[in-house]
């Protein structure tokens, strides 16, 4: 049937101009909220709308109104099925605040994956660690930069305070903000690197323990273990674990992306993956700080016995914080309808 | 929901949706170099807020210039992020480069952006960025049907095209008060059967766009037309024919075509 464009156009027009105002009141709405006499009026507009674009669709070749009533009928669409976010599902600061108690437990629900970065890192570390006990030589390409290479010089450095300025709590500000900004790149980076289905994840987690097992076997090796402990452990048990985390969140990704299309929660998952990394990058901060204020400095002015307890007080803390905070009670774990194990 | 097969050759990609009810409609999807534009625009404003807010930072930390580098770095590091990802959660999928450009980020189903879509596209920049000036991101755009960089791909989400577009107009070509092809029922007749309805709504289209063509255009434009009508479809008669313009030929048809006045019940 040939559509009389003109007269067709001269009834409609009104229908169309009053679902575009009520669009425009709707999208002017931060939270889309629609009470029901909008809603009912909505829905009929709708309907008719898409009926016109469909006689304009299979009745006549006029581009440019098509083109205008599927914009109208894309608009209308998008406000009739998207569920809108609470209100306050986006102002309350308490929302934002459970995330300290979603973290550990979204790091629960993923444990495995948090498993298989901690053995791909071992593996590195291992790799790293026998190379330069059996390889000495392997040092040179193993640890690329100067001051790993040679400990005593490094250590005799550090202990004398040289290379460091001596107003230090400024620098230690400048210096911690620029570790949590890499770190937290880093970390992110191993996150995203899921969209390789996990390779670039387990790339850089392996190469991250390779120089992990290479330092610390060489240190060791030379006499300077307790020093190395010392110093890397106060920032290192947060800095190590969040990496650790980040290519547990690497693995959810590329788990998430080898499913099927149907069988993806992607809403809740890109939720976990978000929880997941922006707890990591909570405890990166907290490493940057320690990192910087803490662990540069040395005995006599920090003994190195304090400095590794500290460490170990951290590291307990922290294990307490993601294995018991936000357990509702064996069973009865929140969030069911995420993919966890076996999906 | 259905995705058009890939249109390599032209711009003019587009996703297409069927809702429940049955209606199909197609979104254009947005390509790479606006998308380019519009970030460069999102770079500029992000750079200089940093900027503006270090000079503050700066003067306010004048004392302790160590920890103004702190609060500066950490700041630049956070707004980075979040400038896009905030944006686009709370404004309409939109950052100011892509109101500028009329881009808009939505969901691939056709949906409003969800906050999280927005955080997740916009955190898995740090993978489209390399290994440098988005490489991978870009590629990932040129190889995807929908257009879409790795973040787009985990977040589900698309960045379509949204040109503001005026609604009809009232105004049309001036229907005619008498059509004289009305006095040839048999020939109208044989014009309305014949035509496809393509046929006719270039008709229309030729008539509506009267005053955006060039005059010679519409001249030999007119005449393919009428000729093509007059030839194939309906031979009118030539004493009817030397009073006619080629457009008042196409008026007339186009009246005939479209007009509800059957020849049988005409007005004349």
């Amino acid at each position: 049937m040939i559509l009389d464009l003109e007269r067709f156009q001269a009834q409609a027009r009104p229908r169309w101009r009053e679902l575009e105002s009520l669009l425009a009141a709707l999208e002017g709405r931060p939270d889309r909220r629609l009470n029901p006499a909008e809603a009912e009026q909505l829905q009929e507009l709708y309907v008719q709308t898409a009926a016109d674009l469909n006689r304009v669709t299979h009745g006549a070749l006029a581009h440019e109104l098509k083109q205008y009533l599927e914009r109208l009928v894309a608009r209308a669409y998008a406000e009739l099925y998207y569920v809108p976010p609470m209100r306050s599902e986006i102002w309350q600061p308490r929302r934002w605040l459970r995330i300290f108690t979603a973290f550990p437990g979204a790091f629960r629900r993923q444990a495995r994956y948090f498993a298989l970065a901690v053995l791909i890192t071992l593996l590195g570390c291992a790799f790293g660690g026998l190379a330069v006990r059996y390889d000495p030589v392997s040092v040179d390409v193993l640890l690329p930069a100067d001051y790993l290479r040679n400990p005593g010089l490094r250590v005799q450095e550090e202990e004398r305070g040289q290379g460091r300025h001596r107003n230090s709590a400024q620098t230690e500000a400048a210096f911690s903000a620029q570790l949590i900004r890499h770190n937290i790149q880093v970390a992110l980076l191993a996150a995203a690197l899921g969209v390789t289905f996990g390779i670039g994840t387990a790339l850089l987690l392996f190469e991250n323990g390779v120089l992990l097992g290479a330092v610390a076997v060489h240190y060791t090796r030379q006499g300077f273990g307790l020093f190395m402990t010392a110093w890397l452990l106060p920032h290192g048990v947060f800095e190590i674990p969040s990496i650790l985390i980040a290519g547990q969140a690497g693995f959810y990704l590329a788990r998430l992306l080898l499913r099927r299309r149907e069988d993806r929660n992607v809403r809740q998952a890109m939720r976990e993956w978000l929880v997941l990394v922006a707890g990591l990058a909570m405890m990166l901060v907290w490493a940057g700080f320690m990192e910087a204020f803490f662990s540069q400095h040395h005995a006599p002015v920090l003994p190195y016995g304090f400095k590794v307890a500290v460490a170990a007080a951290e590291l307990a803390l922290l294990t307490i914080y993601l294995l018991m905070i936000g357990r509702r009670g064996i069973g009865t774990e929140a969030y069911p309808g995420v993919p966890s194990e076996n999906g | 929901m259905t995705v058009t097969p890939l249109t390599r050759a032209s711009t003019a990609s587009e996703l297409t949706i069927a809702t429940p009810e049955g209606v199909l409609f197609r979104l254009p999807l947005a390509g790479p170099a606006s998308r380019l534009y519009a970030m460069l625009v999102d770079a500029t404003i992000v750079l200089g807020t940093v900027n503006g807010l270090g000079l503050l930072v700066y003067w306010i930390f004048s004392k302790a210039p160590g920890f103004g580098v702190m609060v500066i770095t950490l700041a630049e590091f956070a707004i980075g992020f979040a400038y896009s990802a905030w944006l686009e959660g709370h404004w309409n999928g939109q950052t100011i480069g892509k109101r500028l450009f009329h881009l808009r980020v939505i969901d691939q189903d056709g949906l409003p952006l969800r906050i999280e879509q927005a955080w997740v596209r916009n955190l898995m920049r740090v993978f489209d960025v390399l290994p440098f000036a988005y490489l991978v991101g870009g590629l990932s755009m040129l190889t995807s049907p929908l257009m879409q960089r790795f973040g787009d791909r985990v977040a589900g989400t698309l960045v379509v095209r949204q040109t503001p577009l005026a609604g009809p107009g009232e105004e049309f070509w001036m229907r005619q008060k008498y059509n004289s092809f009305i006095d040839y029922p048999a020939i109208a007749m044989k014009l309305r059967r014949a035509a496809t309805p393509e046929l006719a709504s270039l008709i229309q289209d030729a008539l509506r766009r009267r005053n955006d063509l060039a005059a010679y255009a519409r001249r030999e434009i007119y005449r393919e037309l009428a000729a093509y009508l007059q030839s194939e479809l309906s031979p009118f008669p030539d004493e009817l024919l030397e009073r006619l313009s080629d457009e008042q030929y196409l008026i007339n048809a186009s009246g005939i075509l479209f007009g509800d006045t059957r020849p049988s019940r005409s007005r004349a």
